[in-house]
């Protein structure tokens, strides 16, 4: 890890989060905080409620009990298009991309928010909206040189394999130029070689651009190698909250993944 | 031969008026992925709207302003008490939905402005184009023409908005995935009214041409159902496939009424559509421009 990078303040914060679907409890009680700039892994065992706790943070869904406190407001009841509003950006497990539309059209889409035209400017098009057509093209075209996938660029995301379409929802999430990223099983499905390409573009992301990341990983070896703090759940309970080391060491988490010899 | 050419022209200039109608249906269904069944019962209502306004003493162009107006207030008001009631249903209570509201607007449009016939008259003149008929003797009507140019433009406007414009890439977002798009910032019900906002207005241009060419009357309605042919044979997203559509239908329609009629004592004009459809649909059955089902097992 780079010796330039500076973690700060409290970014997010969340506290005593419940959430459950009728009687199952997908997350009880969970509280933990993810500073400025740095890298949290959040992993446990299927089921353990990480991907659930994701979507209580990007609004997806509202827990029964508890807070998220973003940049220091609390946040009530937000909608995922209000949390991209605040600058979270997120990749999905299953990936959620649009399958008929091609992947420079996926990626432009990241970056509506920072557009301004009015519908209207929109209609004549030339003018004030081409410009800044051609001003966020330009941006795309920088993130996708950056992970590699220009040779795709037209091609409908429908038809590329599973390790590209993640990519490309990767640069999705990037085009909104988050504050926040937050990443749900990104290395899912990939070999040894696209691993070490997708946490070199996390590593650099992080570095260069000081965005917070969250992600959901199952690849042990990962989770150590890049995260600066962990949070491990385990039945929707936080079990262990700490650096890589420390939760190596936890004898809870050693039993929730290897089980207790009985 | 220029009687070929003047039944084809006269074919064509019939179908860019089917476009128009087609139009409406492919901009709602290339964004909200709902089939809209009401869109015939919009450009009466549209209509209507306007010839009634004009009866009570507003100018054409007034009239046309304010029943826009109308029409956009129509497309937000359905997005949130139709649509937003009814988001991640199944598309087919989406389609049901639209059937109710066909009813729904028919009875609206002809309780508050009667169900008579009536003429409108939108300053271009159903008269053949004096040059070509001197010259050439070809017998076309400048409606027809003006009606060609003017559908001409709103699709290129529409394919220049849908493809390279910030809304545009979110409707078609929206239609793919409602939560990635809600994920990527997209205001979903925005998107929705504006749609139908637009819908409203391309319903209420092919309301005046098709008015001024057959009256305002409940029969245009069912303007909607040549439609159907047109989408079949064009794709239901495409805009261009609107327009190609309607030129082929409308082109061969004339072409078989007028040839082929004799040989089957007429009538064709009503069917050959939708055996062309038919044909379509057995083999090719996305249509000529239509989104291919992209399925990676």
């Amino acid at each position: 890890m780079s010796a330039t990078r500076t973690i700060g303040e409290t970014l997010l914060s969340v506290d005593n989060i419940s959430l459950s679907f009728g009687g199952v409890r997908a997350l009880t009680d969970v509280s933990f905080d993810v500073r400025q700039g740095e890298i949290r892994a959040i992993i446990g065992p299927n089921g353990a409620g990480k991907s659930s706790l994701l979507n209580v943070i990007n609004g997806v869904y509202h827990p029964q009990t508890g807070t998220v406190r973003f940049r220091g407001e609390v946040r009530d009841r937000m909608d995922p298009h209000h949390a991209a509003a605040q600058g979270i950006a997120r990749t999905f497990q299953n990936i959620a991309l649009f399958r008929g539309m091609s992947v420079l059209d996926n990626i432009m889409t990241g970056r509506n928010l920072k557009m301004k035209s009015t519908l209207l400017e929109q209609a004549i098009y030339l003018g004030r909206n081409r410009r800044e057509e051609l001003e966020h093209r330009a941006k795309v075209e920088e993130i996708i040189d950056f992970l590699q996938i220009e040779h795709i660029r037209k091609t409908p995301v429908g038809r590329l394999p599973y390790g590209l379409q993640k990519r490309v929802e990767l640069a999705r999430a990037l085009a909104a130029e988050p504050l926040l990223l937050l990443l749900d099983e990104p290395m899912a499905g990939m070999n040894v070689e696209e691993k070490q390409d997708m946490c070199r573009f996390i590593l650099d992301v992080n570095d260069e651009l000081g965005t917070t990341v969250v992600l959901i990983e199952h690849d042990m070896g990962v989770v150590m190698d890049i995260s600066d703090r962990i949070v491990v759940l385990d039945y929707g309970r936080k079990i262990a909250d700490g650096t890589p080391a420390e939760v190596r060491a936890n004898q809870a988490v050693i039993d929730a993944y290897l089980g207790v010899a009985h | 031969m220029s009687f070929f050419f003047e039944v084809l022209i006269g074919g064509l200039l019939a179908g860019v008026m089917y476009s128009l109608v087609a139009l409406g249906f492919v901009l709602i269904y290339k964004a909200s992925g709902v089939f809209n069944f009401a869109q015939g019962a919009m450009v009466f209502f549209a209509a209507l709207t306007v010839v009634g306004l004009m009866d009570k003493g507003v100018p054409f162009w007034p009239a046309v302003g304010l029943s826009t107006a109308v029409m956009v207030a129509l497309g937000v008001l359905i997005e949130r008490f139709v649509l937003r009631p009814l988001v991640n249903q199944p598309q087919i209570s989406l389609f049901m939905a639209t059937i109710g509201l066909t009813f729904l607007l028919e009875g609206i449009a002809q309780a508050m402005w009667g169900a008579n016939v009536r003429g409108l008259d939108i300053g271009i003149e159903d008269m053949p184009i004096e040059w070509l008929l001197d010259h050439l003797r070809i017998n076309v009507s400048k409606f027809d023409v003006a009606a060609a140019v003017i559908c001409a433009v709103l699709v290129t406007v529409l394919a220049v908005f849908f493809s390279k414009t910030r809304i545009g890439r979110a409707l078609r977002a929206v239609a793919d995935d409602h939560q990635a798009a809600l994920a990527v910032g997209i205001p979903l019900k925005q998107i929705w009214a504006i749609v139908w906002a637009v819908a409203g207005f391309v319903a209420l241009v092919a309301g005046l041409l098709w008015g001024a060419r057959n009256g305002v009357q409940y029969a245009l309605t069912f303007v909607a159902l040549k439609a159907l042919p047109v989408l079949i044979l064009g794709g239901f997203e495409s805009i261009a496939g609107a327009i190609v559509g309607g030129l082929i239908i409308g082109g061969s329609e004339k072409l078989a009424e007028v040839f082929l009629g004799p040989y089957v004592r007429g009538g064709i004009e009503g069917w050959f559509a939708y055996v062309i459809a038919l044909l379509f649909l057995l083999v090719r059955p996305e249509g000529l421009f239509g989104e291919k089902i992209i399925e990676r097992v």
